[in-house]
This record gives structure tokens, C-alpha cells and sequence, in this order.
């Protein structure tokens, strides 16, 4: 019935560093999170930095941006990755000591560098501001995840790689070369470097770099986990694998074009704006052939909802996921583009996917992932039902709140008067931003209570609990034949 | 080959896996990002664009310490309101010697491209002091600390200047080595100042601000 | 004995009680000519109305100074409001009868009418605050009745379309995302047309 390791003992999975991961992320999560609701009470009353250089707005949002980015995303995306990696192979982790090395070491990476980061140590670059001393860590620990993914993969029983497996390793390989190309740069001091390029290359290859982050990190990494625990949480297939394998590369190849449409009207040549353009609007097809393939999945699984409240929060997610995905490319038009960049509308899109998709996929996974690992049922459906309400009430404020923003910022900024002169002052517009700042707080706090709510429900499931032990089952003759028949190439 | 053969290959190979998406992944930068890298127009400098002074540099590097980008873009668009409003849209030679760009993606404050000359000193100083003594209803942070600082505390700005030349600035040996020198005295405050009013006037600056030329 | 009610009062009746409201749909919808033409078309003219109404008055306050249209361009704003309210109200019908063999619900024009009608109707009575045009004011009275009328989709939903609670939920996301999409769509139009320079111009 259980697999057993070659001395004879049984072979467990390595799940309490799933365990730790999940626990992290959550606990990042609120950090993030707070920081976030803290900028945004700063941009309605400026006075709360107290004159304090670690807490003033430009500080805190980057605090806020690499705390939810590396702190909580990563986090629940390695510690998903890995538990669903040794599933989908029937194989215990590779290297289990080294995958705790990456643990810590990611861990500390994020304490010390959001440290850096209210301290002032900043390259200039979104979503790569961490230093240069910081980029060489986040590179050693990115190898030794690879190496501990890819090698439990190689050494699965089970011939087939599982798509999700694709989308975690397109994450682990992209983001690899996005991060050491990016953050190529001389370093001055153990605190300051200077970046390789400059001015208008380092724009077009920062936004390569920052617009695919959100295109693997964001979206390819997190579709790694929607491919495995939605089945899982459905107790239903993929609806369409081939249609699962054919999106996988035509987002991989798509993606990674598109950065260039966060450079509109902006000093960098035609061909490559056109091209950004263009392909974002391609990028359109493998995005809603993946929604459609989870909302098609799902529509079998209705009957889990009832009992089952973490179903709930993916479906959710799918939807907001294909709001993202329609709004990226629609944003990336040129006319519209016009209206939206530089605006608040950017920032209701972002928090749309972020919040929408990315959080509540995140969300909807722990809660099925958190009781299976204490071996113990959720502590409380009331309270998940409660946060699914609040985090669909902050979204919506958040994101109608800022897209209401950004069309009157836009607006207001362009109007000319008879004379054709600008017919607003800055100062003016910016005033008529204050009541939505105030709503977009209201927003995010309500997004933060319901996070917190999980994170109580969580901790009282898994109070005082171990990780469940669970071995590989036995594989399906059908599959070891096919797997020896295949020559049994890792 | 067929597709479905390429497919049940690449599915049951770690090492396809790894490789295809390695490919699939690099096209998108090889046809769009390396050749921008090298196409020189884009990072020739345009005429009168000169390397940050010591001071200007400092400041430079305060403005990315306190993530000023966050809330201030330094990129006029070529659209008809923006240029009456901020001035020359912005060109790519303009920017040779920013590393990093900071063109910015957010307008919570202005575009602040041509915001050199616009204002006094005296202006400045007292907005960045406190930015709600000139304008009662700014959200911007205040940032008291940047006159409590001298502009080389950290006495590192002749490192900084030699790890850009390596990168291409030409700065002279004179220059670096009389930077320390032109820091003497000045604070954070007069170095942020210093960046900001060089900002947009493509080199037209006081000669004194500008060591080496 | 209900049945025989104008269908906007049995419509309407969902702002004050919401299940009893639903329940008597559910059990007995009107044909769909009825909800329609009883009903839906009523409850969209009120939006452009009130926004005539508003933007005459006191004129479109973004938060600098009150911007006043003329005349013409008032009225062809509303109605182009009203025909969008319309077009917006049939393609969520057609779409939720698309949907609705996938989920196992009832694919009448009646039901699918009723659904959007009753999920609809608090946004436009909610529309009153376009007698003011101020946009963060409409932003803070319409998003927390567009969030109540997305609780009201959960809610009815499986009652109206006559599917489970768990398929229910799933279509109600479903069509969520349909609405949103649309409305940044909108958004999307809006901005390329309003960048071209074809949209209103304030009067001098």
C-alpha cells in the first residue's frame, strides 16, 4: 500500500515544510498587508510617518510591495509547489535538508531585506528595488529551489509530468533569468549599485523584467497551483488537458513580450510599443483558455460547496482572473493607455489581479491545504463565509474606487480651455483625489480584517497539531508500465 | 515529428521540460529587449546632456532612497496637455546617464522632468522641509531629516563616481578626485535641490555644479 | 393572488423584502414580455433621468468645479445611457440562459429576465444619487448597492434559475465575471473615444 524507500522504512512526503511555508506566507501576508493599509492612510493624512524617515510613504510602499510580492506570494507559492510536486510525482522531496535551507534563507531574505528597505537601500527599480547583496542570495536560494523541484520531478515514479508542474517550473526558469538580467549592475558600496544599462534601455528592460514577474510570478506561478489544487478540492479532472498544454505555450511564449506596454507614449522606440501592443492583446487568448478550462472544471464540483467554503474563494478568484486578464490587455491598447497611464486606474488594475486573483486563489488553497495538513477539519465555516464577504466588499471599494479616480485623474489632467491652455492646475486634481483615498482605505482595511480572520481560523485548526505524515499510494500499474515503458528517462 | 510526439516527449523529459520553456521564454527578449541594449541611439546622449555633478549625484541617489518614484514620473508624453503643462516631451538621449531610469509609473505627485529652474532654491527647500508650508493640501511626506545630514556622511561619493565611470560616464580623474571637496559643507537637503534643479535643462546649470567640465 | 401584482411592484418589492420577494419569483416569474416591459424598462430610465436631471441642475463635479453640458448633449447622453442600461440588461439575460445548461438551471427568457431585474433593481433605484453628479458621491452610495446586489445574486440565483445552491454559486461568479469584464469594457470604449475627442464638451 505505501511506497517504500530502498533500506525498507516508509517514505513520507516532506510536508512540514509545507507547513512552515504556509505559516510564513500568512504571516507576510498581514505584513504586507498592513503596510499596504498604513501608505494608504498616509496618502489621506500625511502626517502619520511622524517626521520618521522608515515609515514615510515612499518607503512604506515599497515595503508594502516586496513584503505581499516575496513575502507572501513566493512563500505560498514555493510551499505549494512543493507540496504538489511530490503528489504529482509520488515521490518524497529531493534534498528535504536543502529545501529547509531554502526555507530559512528565504525567510531571513525578506526580514532583512524589507529591513533594507526601510533603512533606504533601494536600486530605483519596482519590484527589484532589493540591492545587490539581496540579488545574490535571492539568486543562490532560487537555484537551490530549482534544483530540489526539478530533482524531485526527475526522480518521479509516475512517467508523465502534471501540467501544474509545467507552470511552477516556467515560474522557477523565468523568473531566474528575469531577476539576473534585471539586476545586472556595479555596486559602489555594500548599499548602492548602478544599474548596467541606462535610461531608456534600462526602461525596456526593467518593464521586460517587471511585466513578466507578473506574467510568472503572479499569474504563471499561481496557475501552477490552481492546475493542481482545484482538481484536488473539485474531485474532478481538467476539463480539457490538451487545452491546459496548448495555453501553457502560447503563455509562455506570449508573456514575455508584452512589458513594453507599461512604456506608452514614453521615450523608447515605435516598433518595440507596437509589438508590446500587440502581443498583450495575443496574451488574451492562453489566459481565458486557462479560466475557462478552471471554470469548467469547477462546474462539476457544485456540490462541494456546501460543505466546502475554500471552493468558494477559487471560483471567485477565476472570475476576477478573467477581469485581469481582459483589463491588462485592454489597458495596453494605445488610446486607452492615454487615459490610464500614470493614473489611479493602474492601481485599481493591479489590486484587481492581486486581490482578486492572486489572494483569493491563495486563500481558497490554504483553507483546503491547512485542515489536510493537521489532519484536522477547518475550525470555522462561519468565519471563512465572513471573509470571503469582507474580501469581496474591500476589492470592490478598492478597485471602482480607483477606476472612478484614474478616469477623473485623466480627465481633469487633459482638459484644455478656450485658450488651450491646461485648464486645471495639478494642485486642483489632486484635491479632488482626497474622498477616494479615504474609500480605497475603507477598502483595504476590510480586505485586511477578512485576511485576519483566516489567519485566526487557521492557527485555532491547526493549534498544537503535527503535519500529518502521508506516504506516496501505490501507483496505478497502468502507470508504472507505461513509465518503464517509456525507458524511465527522469 | 509530429506535435503530439513533441509534446509526449517534452511531458516525460525534466530535462526537455527545462529546455523548451528556456527557449519558448527567451524569444520575446532576444527579438525585443537585445537588440534595444544595443542600439546605440538609444543611449547616446543628446547634445548639452552631461553626468551628474558630485552634488546632483548625491541628490539623485537620495531621491531613489526615498523612493520619490513612487509618487513622481519623470517622463512628459508627446500628447498635447502634457507638453503645455510640463514642457518638451521627453527623448531618449536625455536619459544617458540616468542609472537607474527613472521615468516612474505613478503620478500621485507632478511629472517632475522639467521641474529644473521652475522654482527657487529657497522654494524647494522649504517644500521638501514640510511640503504643506507652500501648499496647504499636499499629501507628500515631509522629509525634515534630509538637513540633518551632511551630503558624503557616508564618504562614499568618490566610489560611486569611479563605479560609474567604469560604466561609461566620462568623468575625469580631477573630478573624482576633487568630489569630496565640492561636498564639503552641503547637506542632503542642498544636494536633493542641487538634482532637482538640474532636472530637464539638458546641462544648462551652474558651471560650479558641474566638477570636470 | 400575487401573481396578479404589477411586475414592478414585485420587483421592487426586493428592496424591502428581499426573500419574499425572490420566494414569489422563484415560484410564479412573469413572462418575460412582462418583466420586461412591466418592469426593467421602467427601472432603466430612471438612471438617465436622474443623471439629466442631476447634470442640468448642478452640472458634472469631478471635484474641481461643476462642468455644465448644453442642452443637446445632456439628452443624448441619456439616452445613450438608457439604450447601454438595455443592452446591458439583454446580453446578461442571454448570457445567463447560455449558462445556464452548464449549471443545470432552468434557460427560460422569464427566469433569466427575473434574475437580472431583481439583481438590478436596487442600482437603479440606487441611481437617485446621480440627482447629485458628483462622482466620488455616486462612487460611495453605488458601490456598497452594487456589492448588496451581488449578495442579491447569490442569493436568488439558485431560487430564480431553479438550480442547487452549489451550481448556483458557481453560475452567479460566473456571470460576476461576465458583468465585470463588460463593465471594463465600457471603461475600455469610453477611453479610446474620449481620447479621440469624441465625447462631451463642456458648455462655455
Amino acid at each position: 500500500m505505501v511506497e517504500h524507500a530502498r533500506n525498507g522504512a516508509v517514505e513520507h512526503y516532506e510536508d512540514r515544510i509545507v507547513a512552515a511555508f504556509t505559516f510564513c506566507s500568512i504571516v507576510w501576508a498581514i505584513a504586507g498587508m498592513a503596510a499596504g493599509v498604513y501608505a494608504a492612510a498616509e496618502l489621506v493624512w500625511p502626517e502619520l510617518n511622524f517626521g520618521l524617515p522608515w515609515l514615510s510613504f515612499g518607503r512604506l510602499r515599497t515595503g508594502h510591495t516586496n513584503l505581499v510580492l516575496f513575502g507572501f506570494g513566493v512563500s505560498a507559492l514555493i510551499g505549494t509547489s512543493l507540496y504538489s510536486v511530490q503528489r504529482t510525482s509520488h515521490v518524497r522531496l529531493l534534498a528535504p535538508k536543502l529545501a529547509w535551507f531554502v526555507f530559512y534563507a528565504w525567510q531571513l531574505t525578506i526580514v532583512l531585506g524589507a529591513w533594507s528597505l526601510l533603512a533606504g537601500w533601494n536600486g530605483g527599480k519596482e519590484y527589484a528595488e532589493l540591492e545587490w547583496p539581496f540579488d545574490i542570495a535571492i539568486a543562490v536560494i532560487w537555484i537551490a529551489y530549482a534544483v530540489v523541484f526539478f530533482g524531485t520531478i526527475a526522480r518521479r515514479k509516475v512517467a508523465p509530468i502534471y501540467i501544474s508542474n509545467w507552470f511552477y517550473g516556467a515560474l522557477i526558469i523565468v523568473v531566474a533569468m528575469l531577476h539576473i538580467v534585471n539586476n545586472l549592475a556595479l555596486p559602489a558600496t555594500l548599499s548602492k549599485s548602478y544599474s548596467l544599462f541606462p535610461g531608456a534601455q534600462d526602461a525596456i528592460v526593467q518593464w521586460w523584467y517587471g511585466h513578466n514577474a507578473v506574467g510568472f510570478l503572479l499569474t504563471g506561478g499561481f496557475l501552477g497551483m490552481l492546475y493542481y489544487f482545484l482538481p484536488k478540492q473539485a474531485e474532478q479532472p481538467i476539463w480539457s488537458y490538451r487545452l491546459s498544454i496548448v495555453a501553457f505555450w502560447a503563455f509562455v511564449y506570449s508573456y514575455i513580450w508584452a512589458g513594453p506596454h507599461h512604456l506608452h507614449y514614453n521615450a523608447i522606440p515605435e516598433w518595440v510599443q507596437s509589438l508590446g501592443v500587440i502581443m498583450s492583446l495575443v496574451l488574451l487568448a492562453p489566459s481565458w483558455a486557462t479560466m475557462i478550462n478552471g471554470v469548467m472544471t469547477v462546474s462539476n464540483a457544485w456540490r462541494k460547496l456546501q460543505t466546502d467554503p475554500a471552493l468558494k474563494f477559487i471560483v471567485l478568484a477565476l472570475a476576477f482572473y478573467g477581469l485581469a486578464t481582459f483589463e491588462g490587455p485592454m489597458m495596453a491598447i494605445r488610446s486607452v493607455n492615454v487615459m490610464s497611464h500614470f493614473t489611479e486606474w493602474t492601481i485599481g488594475h493591479v489590486h484587481s489581479g492581486a486581490l482578486g486573483w492572486n489572494a483569493l486563489i491563495t486563500f481558497g488553497t490554504f483553507y483546503y491545504l491547512v485542515p489536510r495538513l493537521a489532519g484536522r477539519p477547518l475550525h470555522s465555516t462561519v468565519l471563512a463565509n465572513a471573509h470571503f464577504w469582507l474580501a469581496l466588499a474591500g476589492i470592490m471599494l478598492y478597485v471602482l474606487s480607483m477606476w472612478a479616480a484614474g478616469l477623473s485623474q485623466s480627465l481633469l489632467w487633459l482638459s484644455l480651455d478656450d485658450l488651450g491652455e491646461v485648464r486645471y492646475s495639478f494642485v486642483e486634481v489632486m484635491e479632488a483625489m482626497a474622498p477616494y483615498y479615504l474609500l480605497r482605505l475603507v477598502g483595504g482595511v476590510l480586505f485586511l480584517a477578512g485576511t485576519v480572520l483566516m489567519a485566526v481560523n487557521l492557527r485555532l485548526t491547526f493549534a498544537g497539531a503535527r503535519t500529518v505524515a502521508v506516504s506516496a499510494p501505490a501507483l496505478v500499474p497502468a502507470h508504472a508500465a507505461a513509465f518503464s515503458a517509456a525507458g524511465g528517462t527522469p | 515529428m509530429t506535435l503530439l510526439a513533441v509534446h509526449k516527449a517534452v511531458e516525460r523529459n525534466t530535462g526537455l521540460l527545462i529546455f523548451g520553456i528556456l527557449v519558448v521564454a527567451s524569444i520575446g527578449g532576444l527579438v525585443q529587449v537585445l537588440p534595444s541594449t544595443l542600439d546605440e541611439s538609444l543611449s547616446a546622449p543628446a547634445p548639452n546632456v552631461v553626468p551628474y555633478g558630485p552634488l546632483e549625484l548625491v541628490g539623485r541617489d537620495i531621491y531613489i532612497r526615498e523612493s520619490c518614484s513612487t509618487c513622481h514620473s519623470q517622463q512628459v508624453r508627446p500628447l498635447l496637455a502634457e507638453v503645455k503643462r510640463y514642457g518638451a516631451y521627453a527623448r531618449a538621449g536625455e536619459f544617458a546617464y540616468d542609472r537607474p531610469f527613472l521615468w516612474g509609473s505613478k503620478r500621485t505627485g507632478p511629472d517632475l522632468l522639467r521641474v529644473g529652474g521652475k522654482y527657487t532654491d529657497a522654494w524647494h527647500r522649504v517644500h521638501l522641509l514640510d511640503p504643506r508650508t507652500v501648499i496647504p493640501t499636499s499629501i507628500m511626506p515631509a522629509y525634515p531629516w534630509l538637513d540633518t545630514r551632511g551630503a558624503n556622511a557616508d564618504d562614499d561619493i568618490q566610489a560611486r563616481l569611479k563605479t560609474l565611470r567604469t560604466l561609461g560616464h566620462p568623468y575625469s580623474d580631477e573630478a573624482i578626485e576633487s568630489a569630496p571637496a565640492a561636498l564639503e559643507g552641503k547637506t542632503e537637503l542642498d544636494a536633493v535641490v542641487a538634482y532637482l534643479q538640474s532636472l530637464g535643462r539638458f546641462g544648462i546649470n551652474d558651471v560650479e555644479e558641474h566638477v570636470g567640465h | 393572488m400575487i401573481a396578479q401584482r404589477p411586475p414592478l411592484l414585485r420587483f421592487g418589492a426586493v428592496l424591502v423584502a428581499p426573500e419574499a420577494a425572490i420566494a414569489s419569483i422563484a415560484a410564479d416569474p412573469p413572462s418575460g414580455a412582462r418583466a420586461f416591459f412591466g418592469a426593467a424598462v421602467w427601472l432603466g430610465l430612471l438612471p438617465p433621468l436622474f443623471a439629466a436631471i442631476g447634470t442640468m441642475t448642478f452640472g458634472w463635479r469631478l471635484g474641481v468645479e461643476p462642468l455644465f453640458l448644453p442642452a443637446g448633449t445632456v439628452v443624448a447622453i441619456g439616452a445613450a445611457y438608457f439604450v447601454l442600461l438595455l443592452f446591458g440588461f439583454l446580453s446578461t439575460a442571454v448570457v445567463a440562459r447560455w449558462m445556464a445548461s452548464t449549471y443545470g438551471a432552468d434557460a427560460s427568457w422569464s427566469r433569466s429576465f427575473a434574475l437580472v431585474t431583481l439583481v438590478g433593481a436596487p442600482l437603479a433605484i440606487g441611481s437617485v444619487v446621480h440627482l447629485y453628479p458628483n462622482a466620488f458621491v455616486n462612487v460611495l452610495v453605488l458601490v456598497p448597492t452594487l456589492i448588496w446586489s451581488m449578495y442579491l445574486l447569490y442569493r436568488g440565483l439558485p431560487a430564480v434559475m431553479k438550480t442547487d445552491p452549489g451550481r448556483g454559486m458557481l453560475m452567479a461568479s460566473s456571470l460576476i465575471a461576465y458583468l465585470l469584464v463588460s463593465w471594463v469594457t465600457l471603461l475600455g470604449i469610453t477611453a479610446v473615444l474620449w481620447s479621440r475627442g469624441v465625447g462631451p464638451h463642456v458648455a462655455t
